[in-house]
């Protein structure tokens, strides 16, 4: 930078004001202006000189020379520029592939657990789940994807992670369990509207910003229905399998097999289904009330071909659980049914990376100049 | 695709411009990398709505190749080209199905 005065053309522009003079140029594709789009980089001005970087989507950008042109005769006419340098670049951004293969290094079974539609009990099965795979000695990590209702924290009590490492920032633990949440990251009270591209970016950093360490399970709760949030987590991890959760009654049987048919899409294989209010059991005369049906869950499971990895009965204890942060007491009914699944997942997930056979997991393969 | 679809066994360089992918039906497809370039089915390389294809392939370089090519999920791989494009996200059971759109031939 030049000090102010020294150049007679008048005061130097402000990094601003470039700024905005380059919004008049749009991306006829994107139909966003260039500055929106994110594509000007390093804007720096020295005097009557101003030099920044346009840093398009692809090399063989078909309106590369236009877009350039435009930027140039944008930024030439404001006052108190003599001359307009644009370095012309394209996105080299490490591939987001890479950078989630690399941070989940040391889980070995990232599972998703989904739902057709929302109120069905997919976070309290994420977290019963995941403490019923604890409980068994597996080193269990949860990981609350829910970004228009995250509910993990409340459930578990976790804490706000502060701690960093050498790898990324410690996920706190409740009972041997990390738990993180993008309820970690929301301000409490105010409501989540995010678009796609935002969407895809909280994932992302949520997933690639910890230190996950070695966990034989990572488990995922969902939004409900499909989208942006089951989209990318198919991208950045190789999931081993996806959990459907559903309760008894047949309304919420089509959303949820168009879950299914999302997560085949991706090749994501359905671990099973768990079917949630399965009944309530009562405790003065100890026989099952079917107060939502019966058979939602066993109906699904046997149309997708999978299996029925649980039913888990209305307990009081849950809500308990739940609000508390706190385990089920062991002797609780929906205790015995959450530990039956989570042994079944654990036993589906274990034949179902042997039926992969020798197919790779992942791989990333750096190409050697052989001129 | 569906879970039963075709995986990546084995993938490797052969030679300067050739992507080899044996795969687990047994088949072996060897690649070359510039169709594979001129193939991308990126938003950017393909009108979205109407599949058109915008890349023209004099836009690609015969001096094109990789620089990293690396799988995504389960069900698909991403190449870093050397002109800087990375966004296109190859699906296994398009590169198996359709392999010689994409610049693919059987290893005898």
């Amino acid at each position: 930078m030049t000090t102010p005065g020294e150049h007679a053309a008048g005061p130097p522009p402000t990094e601003a004001a470039v700024r905005d003079a380059l919004r008049v140029v749009m991306d006829p594709d994107l139909g966003r202006d260039v500055v929106d789009a994110g594509f000007i980089h390093d804007v720096s001005i020295d005097g009557d000189a101003v030099l920044f970087e346009l840093r398009l989507t692809t090399p063989a950008c078909p309106v590369r020379d236009d877009l350039e042109r435009q930027c140039r005769e944008a930024v030439a006419a404001l006052p108190g520029v003599a001359s307009v340098a644009i370095r012309v670049t394209a996105s080299t951004r490490a591939s987001a592939a890479v950078a989630g293969a690399a941070a989940l290094r040391g889980v070995r079974h990232v599972v998703l657990v989904g739902s057709g539609k929302g109120g069905v009990g997919k976070s309290t099965a994420t977290v019963q789940l995941a403490r019923a795979l604890a409980a068994a000695g597996a080193r269990v990590a949860v990981l609350d994807a829910d970004i228009h209702g995250p509910s993990l924290v409340a459930m578990t009590g976790a804490d706000v992670p502060t701690e960093e490492g050498p790898d990324g920032t410690v996920p706190p633990e409740v009972d041997g369990i990390a738990v993180v949440s993008m309820g970690m990251f929301l301000t409490a009270n105010r409501p989540t509207l995010l678009r796609g591209p935002r969407v895809t970016g909280l994932v992302r950093q949520l997933l690639t910003a910890f230190a996950w360490g070695e966990r034989d399970y990572l488990l995922v709760d969902c939004p409900p229905g499909t989208g942006d949030v089951h989209l990318t987590l198919a991208q950045l991890a190789p999931v081993s399998g996806a959990v459907l959760v559903t309760t008894p009654q047949e309304v919420a049987l089509a959303d949820t097999r168009r879950a299914a048919t999302m997560f085949r899409t991706l090749d994501v294989p359905i671990a099973g289904v768990v079917e949630t209010m399965a009944g309530f059991l009562c405790p003065s005369c100890d026989t099952l009330h079917p107060i939502f049906g019966e058979g939602g869950g066993a109906r699904l499971a046997t149309d997708l071909g999978v299996p029925l990895l649980g039913r888990i009965p209305l307990d009081p204890a849950i809500v308990a659980s739940g609000e508390q942060g706190v385990a089920l007491p062991a002797d609780a009914p929906a205790a015995a049914a959450w530990r039956e699944a989570g042994g079944a997942l654990a036993r589906r997930l274990s034949v179902l990376a042997d039926q992969r056979g020798d197919a790779l997991d992942q791989f990333e393969l750096v190409w050697r100049d052989v001129g | 695709m569906s879970a039963d679809g075709p995986r990546v066994r084995r993938i490797w360089q052969e030679g300067e411009r050739t992507l080899g992918i044996a795969w687990t039906d047994g088949r072996t497809v060897l690649y070359d990398v510039v169709v594979l370039r001129r193939a991308c089915p990126c938003a950017f390389c393909v009108e979205e709505d109407t599949g058109v294809r915008r890349l023209r392939d004099a836009d690609v370089d015969e001096a094109v190749r990789p620089s990293r090519v690396v799988s995504v999920g389960r069900y698909a791989l991403t190449v870093a080209f050397t002109d800087g494009h990375d966004t296109g996200i190859y699906p296994f059971d398009a590169l198996h199905g359709r392999s010689a759109a994409f610049g693919g031939r059987d290893a005898g």
